[in-house]
């Protein structure tokens, strides 16, 4: 306390002037007198006497008039300070020469002594103490707004002072190049500039502008991207998603095309993925080009291991009216961050190596090099008004469209000179919007207008439409576009896109949205009168889209870059709107509108899992880019709300669908988000002071920032080995429960139990065979499970079989699946360092958070459970912290070291090498690095971690997502009675109470 | 029936209303590919209409309570709607009958009933779990009965 005060006394005084002692001379006898005099010194001044002196010379005289006050609280602070013994001596020595009344006061030396005290003081003055600006220190009353900015408003002492720091803050401002005024700033062309300059870094999407006005913009993936909105609109969004319609721009998805031979390609994309996981590229209806599919990558022939990402994928469709083309196209969908990855696995597999420059991007390149060159023109001079007032000669800065990025000559085709495969990067050359809800039927039918047929040119000049008339020229094509336009008119009929195939695609070719755009922002809402026509919306629902009408221009580049390049500007378009006769009439362009083809994909909403079927559904549209804009602010205008990646991010949490690239741990695009969300997490943990942060060590969580799943898995190995014994016990009791479950179903047909025992079966000598492979892989890493059988086979065990139909209707649907369970351990074991995904739903109270503990309950919690229906769940006790010591030690160690430093520095090397070898840093509350054994370290035996978490709306209570161990699982669901099976407890971070619930593995 | 118009379908998430067990897997019916193609069978929502005001749909989830109470608070006095439809789809027949004969009996006689009945046409999606060509249908046609109860009140309130 006293040093601390001692400090502050040391900082006020830190600008006085040594050479001046306070109070004594300076302060008039009668504060002395009257202020000390309880004290045991009574000290004069030579002041009584200084008084008639100070007549005679003038400059103490004008001193003293001043002094009394300031001289005066000095000697307050004086009589409260601390340091008596201090003063006492200072004053001691003086008290020594005042003893005696001097007789005489020689007039020039007391002046002296007082000149050289009155400068210190002065300067003491003008030099001010803190490092605030001048008119900081002005008393409330007199500040003035604006002072900052101009100096005037400052008394006029101060002025000069204010001048000086302003210039110096002048410089200190690095040198920024908008010395142009706002308003030429804000001129287009400037603007123009500016904007590609920014977006040489992080690729903007074509919505940047329109989000960076009502987002929080983050910078992620190489993109800058709106993360949530800055309205309040959670619950709004969510709404949006279950009843209206929620617009997301995903133009930051990169699409990766493959063109080459159906065989050539499918033979090595085979080995890629693996049908276990699901129908892969050669799945029938997705190879036709009717649907969209979904699937999980890997490193060629690495199955099961070595995630590469989930992709969606579309192939071109085969027949283009009667012409069978030999060569196809294939799109690959992937997630910015598995982009890289992904390719460069692709461009191996493939053997492409050989950049094309005759290929799709060289008009891109030469594009983005002529911006180029113009902004090197901008940047050289100034020149360029001038230019401009000499002639049309310059050439006009275009914005820069799709990826600006991009290095002009590098090339982003790739072909193989075996196989003809050709790889392209059509990064941002496509726009995909995605539409989810109910009403986006409404909003794509109100916004989008088919386009009109068109047999002759606008102009004969431009390239406008060439395409477009070219192709209504032929009739078979001509009536394919009115089929497909006769299947968009039918979307109006149908409530909800969910009714509809999933991943059905829809090519279709639009007229300019923006021409019957409405004034104001409305709400599209369903038409009853559209739902008459029920014969056809049945066909279309049973049967789907036809492949035919699969078909879009949008894959042909040549048409894409026409279409782009002959955009109407905006400008033009309000020009021509302003020029109507008929103010605010429909604009009608006839046959200067532009065309542009687009693809529509729907997008399954919620599949797996029992409650809430196709929640989530809507539709995802393909644009070619640069008709961002034009397609956005239409949808917008009929009423679909826009929401960011934190929406997107809730979107998956509800479906229960595993987020990219949050859950994806296996992949390394996974492993670098949960690396950067442990920093952030870190960092942020480390703000706090220590005293207001939780101790996670006392609350037993020894990973709140990062899953460890390596070494939950080698954990739960080496615990199973531990065990091995008893779970076998284990196994053959339940075992026994099996097959006494299945006595009373009836078995179904006797060629599906064969069917499936045969695939159980085949499939475990299968496995067998693969551990055996690459035994030495599996026990190095981890990887998630994501083999269908397996996993709905694990779903079945998972499920509670407590009433009576259920349990009939249970066993009947896993049918002779259960009798492998003594098969099924073995194969299961096979895999030891698995995890699978799983979803969790909360029984009773409490939201789970990110990085939750998923925990095995004991017997006595269950029978707590059954007893006690309101009960919560058990505590943890609590945990002692045994760092906090070690970490007080190194602390002291440390400030002794500093202090030995500044005494001898030579000599604390060995120290030095001593703190170097110690543990790099402890935090005060976390865990250091080497964790003990997870499993085991708390009450309850940890199975995994919640990657995903919150209350849910659409469930109405806290739901989880995330990760256990299947060892753990297995070893948890053999040991739990039948009624109680899939119970867990789970524990978020920051708290010692466990909560109830219900783990579900949903296929 | 009066001028009520024949609704053919709308069932909000009627979760077990209709057919049971997502994920039901049947074969392919008269596939001739040698390794059939095993689907799996995907309920998709049932055919809704457009909702009004007035409209109720019968779940199997809600609390039962919960529905008749929404019903009382569309026909009370703040409720603005003279006449209320509850639909009813499969399972939930039942429960849409008793909601209404609940309405009446606790509406002291000033509420009248009219039941009609429908079919209502539903698909169920087909999945192919793998790559073997089948040339399945995308979806397989069902038929599931329907109740719509219009309930309107005879004399208006006091």
């Amino acid at each position: 306390m006293s040093n601390a005060r001692e400090k502050k006394r040391a900082k006020k005084m830190r600008n006085q002037p040594a050479s001046v002692t306070l109070s004594s001379d300076c302060g008039p006898c009668h504060s002395g007198i009257q202020h000390h005099n309880g004290g045991s010194r009574s000290f004069q001044t030579p002041k009584p006497d200084l008084h008639p002196d100070a007549s005679a010379a003038e400059t103490p005289a004008n001193y003293q008039h001043h002094s009394p006050g300031p001289s005066y609280r000095k000697e307050q602070y004086f009589s409260k300070g601390q340091n008596r013994a201090e003063r006492g001596r200072g004053r001691g020595g003086r008290q020594n020469v005042s003893q005696e009344m001097p007789k005489y006061v020689t007039a020039s030396t007391f002046a002296r002594a007082r000149a050289a005290e009155i400068n210190a003081m002065l300067k003491a003055v003008t030099q001010k103490s803190s490092n605030s600006l001048v008119f900081q220190t002005l008393p409330r009353h007199m500040r003035r707004r604006a002072m900052s900015h101009n100096i005037k408003r400052l008394p006029r002492r101060l002025r000069e002072i204010a001048r000086k720091e302003a210039e110096k803050a002048v410089h200190q401002k690095k040198e920024h190049s908008k010395n142009k005024c706002r308003k030429a700033r804000r001129r287009h062309i400037n603007l123009v500039v500016e904007f590609n300059r920014r977006q040489k870094k992080n690729i903007w999407l074509e919505t940047h502008i329109w989000h960076a006005k009502r987002f929080h913009m983050v910078k992620k993936w190489g993109y800058c991207l709106g993360d949530r909105p800055t309205t309040k609109s959670y619950r709004a969004c969510y709404r949006a998603m279950t009843k209206h319609c929620l617009l997301q721009d995903l133009s930051y998805y990169c699409c990766l095309e493959l063109n080459g031979k159906e065989e050539e390609l499918l033979k090595v994309l085979a080995r890629m993925c693996s049908i276990d996981t699901g129908p892969t590229f050669a799945a029938v209806p997705c190879l036709s080009g009717r649907l969209q599919g979904s699937l999980v990558l890997y490193r060629a022939d690495r199955y099961p291991e070595d995630l590469l990402g989930p992709i969606t994928f579309i192939w071109k469709p085969k027949h283009v009216s009667g012409i069978t083309s030999e060569t196809r196209q294939l799109w690959i969908w992937t997630h910015p961050s598995l982009k890289q990855d992904i390719l460069t696995e692709l461009r191996t597999v493939f053997q492409c190596s050989e950049p094309v420059e005759t290929c799709s991007p060289e008009p891109i390149v030469t594009l983005l090099q002529e911006e180029k060159q113009t902004d090197v023109v901008m940047i050289v001079g100034k020149k360029r008004k001038r230019e401009d007032n000499e002639g049309e000669k310059a050439v006009p800065v275009k914005k820069i469209i799709g990826d600006g990025t991009r290095v002009p000559l590098q090339s982003y085709c790739w072909t193989s000179q075996t196989t003809g495969v050709v790889i392209s990067d059509l990064t941002m050359e496509i726009l995909r919007y995605r539409l989810i809800g109910p009403l986006s039927h409404c909003v794509l039918t109100e916004a989008l207008k088919t386009a009109s047929i068109q047999t002759e040119m606008a102009d004969s000049e431009t390239e406008l439409n060439n395409w477009w008339v070219e192709n209504c020229k032929n009739s078979e094509r001509v009536s394919l576009h009115q089929r497909q336009e006769a299947i968009f008119e039918l979307l109006q009929g149908i409530s909800s896109p969910s009714e509809i195939a999933a991943g059905t695609i829809l090519g279709l070719t639009v007229g300019d949205p923006r021409v019957n755009l409405p004034k104001k922002r409305s709400k599209a809402m369903p038409n009853p009168e559209k739902y008459q026509d029920n014969e056809k919306v049945r066909q279309l629902l049973l049967e789907g889209v036809p492949v035919e009408c699969a078909h879009s221009f949008i894959w042909d580049q040549t048409i894409c870059k026409n279409v782009t390049e002959n955009k109407i500007p905006e400008q033009d378009l309000n020009h021509m709107r302003s020029e109507l006769l008929v103010p605010g009439s429909q604009l009608d362009l006839g046959p200067c509108e532009s065309k542009i083809p687009i693809l529509l994909v729907q997008q399954p909403g919620k599949v797996a899992g029992e409650d809430r079927p196709g929640w989530g559904s809507g539709w995802d549209i393909c644009v070619p880019k640069g008709w961002g804009m034009a397609f956005w602010i239409p949808f917008v205008y009929r009423g679909a709300r826009v929401g960011g990646l934190q929406e997107g991010l809730k979107h998956s949490e509800y479906k229960r669908t595993p987020h990219v690239p949050n859950d994806f741990p296996d992949c390394p695009a996974g492993i670098q988000f949960a690396k950067e969300l442990k920093n952030i997490l870190l960092e942020k943990f480390k703000r706090r002071p220590p005293a207001k942060r939780a101790n996670y060590v006392k609350l037993g969580t020894l990973a709140p920032f990062l899953c460890p799943w390596g070494q939950l898995t080698r954990d739960w190995e080496i615990r199973n080995k531990a065990q091995e014994e008893s779970v076998i016990t284990s196994s053959a009791d339940s075992e026994s429960c099996a097959t006494e479950k299945q006595i009373p179903c009836e078995p179904k047909p006797g060629q599906i139990i064969e069917d499936s025992q045969g695939d159980v079966v085949e499939e475990m000598t299968q496995i067998q065979n693969l551990c055996k492979e690459d035994g030495a892989a599996t026990s190095s890493d981890f990887f998630v499970l994501r083999n269908r059988k397996l996993l709905k086979q694990l779903s079945a065990r998972c499920q509670p079989s407590c009433g009576k139909g259920q349990r009939v209707r249970s066993a009947s649907k896993l049918g002779q699946k259960e009798m492998t369970e003594d098969a099924l351990l073995p194969m299961f074991k096979c895999y030891p360092r698995v995890l699978v995904w799983v979803s969790l739903s909360l029984l009773r109270k409490g939201s789970p958070e990110l990085h939750a503990m998923i925990c095995i309950p004991t017997q006595e919690d269950l029978l707590q459970l059954s007893k006690d229906q309101l009960f919560c769940g058990p505590q943890e006790p609590k945990h002692s912290d045994i760092f906090k010591h070690k970490i007080l030690k190194l602390k002291e160690r440390k400030k002794r070291e500093t202090n030995g430093k500044a005494l001898e520095s030579g000599a604390s090397d060995a120290l030095e090498a001593k703190a170097v070898e110690e543990p790099k840093e402890l935090i005060l509350g976390l865990w250091p690095d080497s964790l003990p054994d997870l499993t085991s370290h708390c009450s309850r035996i940890l199975l995994g971690f919640v990657t995903q978490g919150d209350f849910s709306l659409a469930a109405g209570c806290g739901e989880a997502l995330g990760f256990v161990n299947l060892t753990g699982l297995l070893h948890m669901l053999s040991s739990q009675p039948a009624d109680k099976k899939g119970l867990v407890l789970l524990r978020t971070p920051a708290s010692l109470q466990y909560r109830f619930a219900r783990l579900s593995i949903e296929v | 029936m009066g001028g009520w118009r024949q609704v053919s379908g709308g069932w909000g998430c009627s979760g077990r209303a209709g057919g049971r067990g997502a994920g039901r897997e049947s074969r392919g019916a008269g596939a001739p590919a040698p390794p059939a193609a095993e689907l799996a069978l995907r309920r998709r929502l049932p055919p809704r209409l457009p909702r009004r005001p007035g409209d109720v749909y019968v779940n199997m989830q809600t609390d039962f309570k919960a529905q008749l109470s929404r019903c009382q608070k569309l026909l009370g006095p703040g409720g603005g709607c003279a006449e209320i439809c509850i639909h009813g789809l499969g399972l939930a027949i039942n429960r849409a009958i008793n909601i209404a004969l609940q309405l009446q009996a606790g509406g002291a006689g000033a509420l009248r009933l009219a039941a009609n009945t429908s079919t209502v046409p539903l698909a169920d999606g087909l999945e192919p779990q793998g790559d073997a060509d089948g040339r399945p249908p995308l979806a397989q046609a069902r038929n599931n009965s329907a109740i719509h109860i219009r309930v309107c009140r005879v004399a208006p309130p006091p």
